[in-house]
């Protein structure tokens, strides 16, 4: 008797917060490879500013977007709902945070973008184009909501990190051969931290609610 | 068809079920009235005479039942059916108004432990409250002095019915008629009669006006969430007649004031939608909840349930042009319960004295007063 009184779900309000969520990841994508050719000498940082910027206004302005309607939605479907709101109120929170390390890198490429003879320079590109990548596989992902490709992502994101991990150890001892090595560290780490997110955000396909954000740092015990 | 489909199908048929379920219980008070005789029945509604016992009545009988379609619909059955009079029902109708705000003024008590959460939470259910009761403050005594109210809505009725007070005839009607006939039959067969008979008829026909609003008002809900949802997400940030618009829409859709005001409460209460964006949804739901009133009209023996229906939706829309026009009475409501949910932060007891006073109290020794 009472399922009569169950609402009857309408995809609409759901597929539309979604959709929100990958124009995020797509915002977060321009405004990492933005940030990331200021730093590699791809773009005049002047040039792009308000560019950068302003994507970073419009990520702000879908992380509230979704805020509000994940608390509609709530209203209106009652605690059946409870799981997928609060995991979208955390997942744009991760979204949101990709745009504020790519304006921290922005900042760093302001003062002096990396010098093409830096023994790191190769590297870097060839992360930021493998974060690139995941942000565009991201979104794929996160819309076809499949659990064995965010497990796959997610394997390909922790051997990622480690490798940040790795040059960053490299860059603190005395043989590393960069003349920028403290930003060059900071690029690493805000890498580390773009990727993380990510992850956080497809870890959502796969974990529970209660182990979100925390998906990083609990790698060493998974298996 | 889709299971999805197939649930709305069936959840449909159920409302069409409800509403008929609904009118025959309309149809039954009025009958179980006449089942006792005139004077009997005029004897137990003489303290109605008093508009000011008959406010009280309205906003006891809506706290009570948590339901001012309730209200409404029981008093177009009794004026429907004659056993009162038009210009009686009118302070009941009125009270049934303020009464009803007193659900999304309980349903703010949710968020009572977080003080800046529970003070927008307050304001927006009392803000309700407010315009409520200063409606009523302003048109009784211009209704009771004038009868404009009865009179507009007369002459109304006889524009659409015919003469008011007259009885009329329509298929739906007999209808109901013959399914109220057939309860009474059922009563009457099983050896009661007299007073005993018109007791029980008069409960299976309460019992039918609130089980079926209820079922009504939650399949409706579970019905159209897409479009609630939709339609909330469209509201926020924007104010005016589309809020109002939106407010009329979803009370008419759900046949409940209190379940489109308790929907914007969580909203009021985290901070994502302002008082003055409420403010006109809430003043939607007043406009659409006279809808139900409409709706128990059809029913009725005499055209004078729909002018006591036609009473309740001219009020409402009184009401609103008398404020809403207007930004600094706009306000008024919308200041008054700001400055109570503030204070009502300082001091939880006030919460509870305001609710008591207002929604119990002032209505008991209303009643205790006035009714003689």
């Amino acid at each position: 008797m009472f399922k009569w009184f169950r609402p009857i779900e309408s995809a609409e309000g759901m597929e539309e917060m979604r959709a929100r969520v990958e124009d995020m990841l797509s915002e977060g994508r321009h405004i990492f490879d933005a940030a990331s050719n200021a730093f590699l000498g791809g773009a005049d940082p002047e040039v792009i500013r308000d560019d950068l910027f302003k994507t970073d206004k419009r990520i702000n302005q879908l992380e509230q977007k979704v805020r509000r309607q994940a608390l509609v939605h709530g209203t209106v479907y009652g605690t059946s709902q409870l799981p997928t709101c609060l995991v979208l109120m955390s997942i744009v929170k991760d979204a949101e945070r990709i745009g504020d390390y790519c304006k921290n890198l922005y900042d760093i490429a302001a003062i002096k973008p990396l010098a093409k003879e830096d023994p790191f320079f190769a590297d870097l590109i060839d992360h930021k184009n493998q974060i690139s990548g995941l942000l565009e596989e991201a979104i794929r992902i996160y819309r076809s909501q499949k659990e064995d490709k965010a497990k796959a992502f997610l394997m390909r994101g922790d051997q990622m990190q480690d490798q940040y991990d790795a040059n960053v150890v490299k860059l603190l001892g005395d043989d590393h051969g960069s003349k920028q090595s403290a930003a060059v560290i900071l690029a690493y780490r805000y890498y580390k931290r773009v990727t993380a997110h990510l992850l956080n955000i497809i870890s959502s396909l796969v974990v529970p609610l209660d182990e979100l954000d925390y998906f990083d740092e609990d790698r060493m015990t998974r298996d | 068809m889709g299971p999805t489909a197939q649930q709305r199908l069936v959840r449909v048929a159920a409302v069409i079920g409800f509403l008929i379920a609904f009118l025959v219980g309309v149809k039954l008070l009025g009958a179980s009235f006449k089942m006792v005789g005139k004077d009997t029945a005029k004897n137990l509604f003489d303290g109605l005479t008093n508009p000011f016992a008959g406010l009280a009545v309205g906003i006891l009988a809506t706290v009570l039942v948590q339901s001012s379609s309730v209200t409404t619909a029981v008093v177009v059955g009794l004026v429907g059916d004659g056993q009162i009079s038009v210009g009686h029902a009118v302070p009941v109708i009125m009270g049934a108004n303020i009464g009803t705000s007193v659900t999304n003024t309980l349903v703010s008590l949710g968020h009572i432990t977080r003080s800046a959460e529970f003070r927008r939470a307050f304001a927006g259910a009392t803000m309700h409250d407010f315009f409520n009761l200063i409606t009523v403050i302003v048109l009784l005594p211009i209704e009771l002095a004038t009868g404009f109210l009865q009179k507009s809505a007369t002459a109304l009725t006889t524009m659409f019915a015919g003469s008011s007070g007259v009885t009329y005839k329509s298929p739906i009607k007999e209808f109901i008629g013959s399914i109220a006939k057939w309860f009474i039959k059922l009563v009457e067969g099983v050896g009661l009669e007299g007073w005993w008979a018109a007791a029980v008829a008069l409960a299976i026909g309460l019992a039918l006006i609130v089980v079926s609003l209820i079922f009504i008002t939650k399949i409706m809900r579970s019905l159209l969430a897409g479009r609630l949802e939709q339609s909330l997400n469209r509201v926020l940030g924007r104010s005016g007649i589309i809020g109002m618009g939106v407010g009329i829409v979803i009370t008419v859709a759900v046949q409940s004031s209190s379940v489109t005001t308790s929907l914007l409460i969580p909203l009021i209460g985290a901070g994502i939608l302002s008082l003055e964006v409420a403010f006109p949804i809430t003043l939607g739901a007043n406009i659409g909840t006279t809808v139900t009133a409409l709706l128990a009209a059809m029913a009725a023996d005499k055209t004078s349930g729909l002018t006591i229906a036609l009473v309740h939706l001219l009020f409402n829309i009184t009401g609103i042009l008398l404020v809403y026009p207007f930004p600094p009475l706009r306000r008024i409501p919308i200041r008054l319960a700001e400055g109570l949910g503030s204070m009502a932060v300082r001091n939880r007891l006030l919460v509870l004295a305001y609710i008591l006073t207002v929604f119990v109290v002032v209505p008991l020794l209303g009643v205790l007063i006035f009714r003689g």
